[in-house]
């Protein structure tokens, strides 16, 4: 598998979070050769997702403090006397304060490890899970020894059919929902309007969920670092149906908006069904809100409503129309979502605006969330790239750029192996720019908690929700906390648990800024000594505070001696949407590229005719002029097959 | 994407290390070729085939790495929502056998615990360099239960068997889901007709 690198490339980007991997996608997408790197074992950056257990290794070494030491030296020998070289970090420090809290029996989980270590335990709801994460060196034991012993880990694979239907019915229809929504929801005409139709084991007893079940079932976890959602109008979604990568990928509507006032979580109504269902609002109210929103969705149209308070706050301009208290929350915190104090009037209009529009896209709320987590979404581009030749290589450090000195351009990078590489631009995620580059940036920070909880927030019918909660600032001027709330069916949990985010721009520790907000929603003690309102709430089983960079936004000129053809990437912005990462990638496509559109959709496979595939080999050339064309990348690569993508390509 | 004429449509997802042959596999079953010297697939992201079995009509649609594989850097998405994984070794080569433990372990993280594997030796024709024998191969797929089966891209040897029992035993399999509910979520961009407006009606 120790393949060698090219040592040419047109573009070489490090880092595959999401502006990265839409970079990487685009280019390779219009014909440039890409290389495209992650130092990490796992894509996605800090915009990656884990289960349990990888995010409980991602926490350990974010808590550690060492440094990796530079034991070799030798790559500066392939610095050139006309050259300079810039290096990259090694570890990134974009993570601080790291806390974790297990509220269960810990103890209990003592020796327990992922499925598949403990297979003879019955364990819960997934006979199929069992199986093979840790055996894989008696498996290779196995496959060496002539005659393997069939040991019980092995059989248990998760691979056979039988076996999985002996788990609960439930956790089939979980595991449905993955296996045939992609491939047979195309057939299927409601597809996008059925909605959460798991028909829900409810009448059981509610099951305790212990912490050794969580680690267990770790691998049913999907913890994105970041919480995001896609506005169905957003430039994310726009981009992923334009370029055909939502094609690699599932979503679910996010199914309720909540609002959390006088300390009780409510639903917003925010539809036009939703308004006139809803059972808390009374009729003047209903009528108040539908007259609001109609104005909201064409206020351009009737300046006469707002001019006089276009220099109040949206708050302030809220007060002066017919809106009872209630209905003014809703507005400013669900809605809009924007700040009481430093929001203006035409701000809050227009977030009013956005909300609206993007309802009723894909569902009655304005938002989508992609199955097993945002982290899919990277991944999705990088996917896209790939088809289109892009090479690709995790656990892949780069020790510096290579700068040549007269032009001030960077020419190659040199690779933890020592092989240098050069390329026309490089892409580089901030957290790879060393301290000596950032000297004169600073940067923000984002607040973040990871909740596993065993109910959710608000009880409804039904336990399949995806829930998003604006949870205001007590104190006036401090920021409120975003708060999202994932279901099993989401693929990000396993079943009897939700997985809650909390995000906010940071003022102090991840922990300062949402604890408050934590123990308002949720019951942190221990079962023994919890009072009989907490019991109520739902119990926190685990939890994690951390604080995370926030790269975006920062001027290019602020970083030190960047050559020309280096373009920065930004981590995670504190925003819910990902309209920052797509237009970054955008902007610096189109510095590269001025005249190549922008991600085009790619070819559909059942439109490709293969008609031109007797063509000898010796015709195609393809792979001989990496200068114009992707190289070719996979497997028996030495020319030919190149038909099918000119045939596509013409046929657009 | 509309509605087309088919009973059963079902992903498929190649993996393997680079060079066992996956591509060819999966260009001999859906055009029928076996292309010398076969170069990368570029913007090709997935074949499809639709076969008859007992008078139905069965979609398959093959992924293929996309040369992810060569720096061990398949995305997890890729394996997400796959109904079937052919796994797939060279008869020639060791490595590519040896690696198969770590290829499970990506498919018990990644991929769903429903989905059907099969193991694939392929490279028959080449015989004389045969490194794996099938024994051991068999014995493997059996502790792994897995359905196993040797192939040649080349010469075509059981590569049509390879897909359509497959398919077969996807059927039997789909058969026996239907009882529950298929839980369809949201595809942007998948024709939906309800525009705001509609739904919504502010105005």
């Amino acid at each position: 598998m120790a393949d060698n690198l090219p040592s040419e490339f047109d573009v070489v980007v490090i880092g595959t979070g999401l502006p990265e991997s839409i970079i990487a996608a685009a280019c390779a997408r219009s014909g440039q050769s890409v290389l495209h790197v992650d130092s990490k074992n796992y894509y996605g950056g800090n915009w990656a997702s884990f289960s349990f257990s990888g995010l409980l290794s991602w926490i350990k070494e974010n808590q550690q403090k060492t440094d990796v030491s530079d034991e070799w030296d030798d790559w500066r020998k392939l610095i050139l006397e006309n050259e300079e070289a810039i290096s990259l970090n090694k570890k990134e420090k974009t993570i601080q304060h790291i806390e974790d809290f297990c509220f269960g029996d810990q103890d209990s989980a003592e020796g327990v490890e992922e499925a598949g270590a403990l297979p003879k335990l019955p364990v819960f709801g997934a006979a199929g899970a069992e199986g093979f994460a840790q055996e894989s060196e008696e498996a290779r034991a196995a496959v060496e020894s002539t005659v393997p012993e069939s040991t019980e880990p092995e059989k248990a694979t998760g691979t056979e059919p039988a076996s999985a239907r002996e788990g609960s019915d439930a956790e089939i229809t979980s595991e449905d929902t993955s296996s045939h929504s992609a491939a047979l929801g195309e057939s299927a005409g409601e597809l996008g309007q059925t909605e959460a139709a798991v028909p829900e084991a409810s009448a059981q007893e509610p099951k305790k969920i212990t912490y050794s079940q969580i680690v267990r079932e770790g691998r049913r976890f999907n913890i994105d670092l970041v919480s995001k959602l896609l506005f169905s109008r957003g430039l994310l979604i726009d981009l992923l149906i334009k370029s055909n990568v939502s094609r690699y990928a599932e979503f679910k509507n996010v199914t309720q908006i909540l609002a959390f006032r006088e300390g009780k979580v409510e639903q917003v109504p925010c539809s036009r069904a939703d308004v006139f269902n809803s059972r808390q609002l009374a009729m003047v109210e209903k009528r108040m809100l539908m007259k609001f929103l109609t104005f909201c969705l064409d206020y351009e149209q009737h300046p006469e409503e707002y001019q006089d308070y276009e220099n109040s706050t949206f708050a302030e301009f809220l007060r002066t129309q017919k809106l009872t208290p209630s209905l003014q929350h809703f507005i400013l915190h669900s809605i809009a979502m924007v700040s009481e104090t430093d929001c203006s009037t035409l701000e809050g209009l227009q977030a009013t605006k956005k909300f609206l529009q993007c309802l009723g896209r894909y569902g009655n709320t304005p938002f989508l969330f992609p199955l097993y987590g945002q982290g899919e979404i990277p991944q999705c581009f990088c996917r896209l790239c790939a088809v289109f030749g892009g090479i690709y290589c995790l656990r892949h450090p780069v020790q510096c750029l290579v700068v040549d000195k007269e032009s001030g351009r960077c020419k190659a990078i040199v690779d933890h192996f020592g092989q240098r590489i050069s390329a026309k631009y490089f892409i580089v995620e901030d957290s790879y720019l060393s301290e000596s580059v950032c000297t004169n940036v600073h940067y923000r920070q984002i607040s973040r908690a990871v909740l596993i909880t065993d109910q959710s927030v608000l009880n409804t019918g039904s336990e399949q929700q995806v829930s998003i909660l604006t949870v205001p600032p007590v104190d006036l001027g401090k920021p409120a906390v975003c708060v999202i709330e994932l279901c099993s069916s989401t693929m990000t949990c396993m079943k009897g648990t939700y997985l809650v985010h909390l995000t906010c721009p940071s003022t102090k520790t991840a922990r300062e800024d949402l604890e408050p907000v934590v123990q308002k929603l949720f019951n942190v003690n221990t079962e023994k000594d919890a009072e009989n309102e907490e019991l109520e709430k739902p119990r926190v089983l685990w939890a994690v505070y951390f604080n995370m960079r926030d790269s975006s936004g920062i001027d290019r000129n602020s970083y030190d001696r960047l050559p020309s053809n280096v373009y920065v990437c930004s981590g995670p912005d504190s925003a819910l949407g990902n309209d920052c990462a797509v237009k970054q990638a955008e902007t610096i496509f189109q510095e590269m590229f001025p005249t190549e559109e922008f991600c085009p959709p790619a070819p559909n496979p059942e439109d490709i005719i293969y008609d031109e595939d007797e063509i000898a080999p010796e015709e195609s050339g393809f792979s001989n002029s990496p200068e114009t064309k992707p190289e070719a990348s996979t497997e028996e690569m030495s020319s030919g097959g190149s038909a099918a993508v000119e045939k596509a390509d013409n046929e657009e | 994407m509309s509605m087309e004429d088919y009973d059963f449509l079902f992903k498929i997802v190649l993996i393997g290390n680079a060079g066992v042959g996956k591509t060819c596999l999966v260009r001999r079953f859906t055009q029928g070729l076996f292309p010398p010297g076969q170069g990368a697939t570029i913007g090709v992201d997935f074949m499809i085939k639709t076969v008859e079995i007992n008078g139905e009509k069965v979609k398959l649609q093959i992924w293929d790495t996309a040369g992810q594989e060569r720096f061990r850097s398949i995305t997890q998405s890729y394996y997400r929502s796959a109904n079937a994984l052919i796994l797939t070794y060279d008869i020639t080569c060791e490595e590519s056998f040896r690696c198969l433990p770590e290829w499970l372990r990506e498919i018990e993280q990644y991929a769903s615990n429903k989905v059907i594997t099969v193991l694939v030796g392929n490279k028959i024709d080449l015989a004389d360099k045969r490194e794996v024998s099938q024994q051991r191969a068999a014995e493997f797929s059996e502790a792994q239960d897995m359905y196993y089966l040797e192939t040649s891209a080349k010469e075509s040897d059981n590569v049509e068997k390879l897909f359509l029992d497959l398919a077969c035993r996807l059927i039997s399999e789909a058969r026996q889901n239907t009882l529950v509910n298929n839980v369809s979520s949201p595809l942007p961009g998948e024709g939906k007709s309800i525009s705001y407006l509609t739904c919504c009606n502010f105005n």
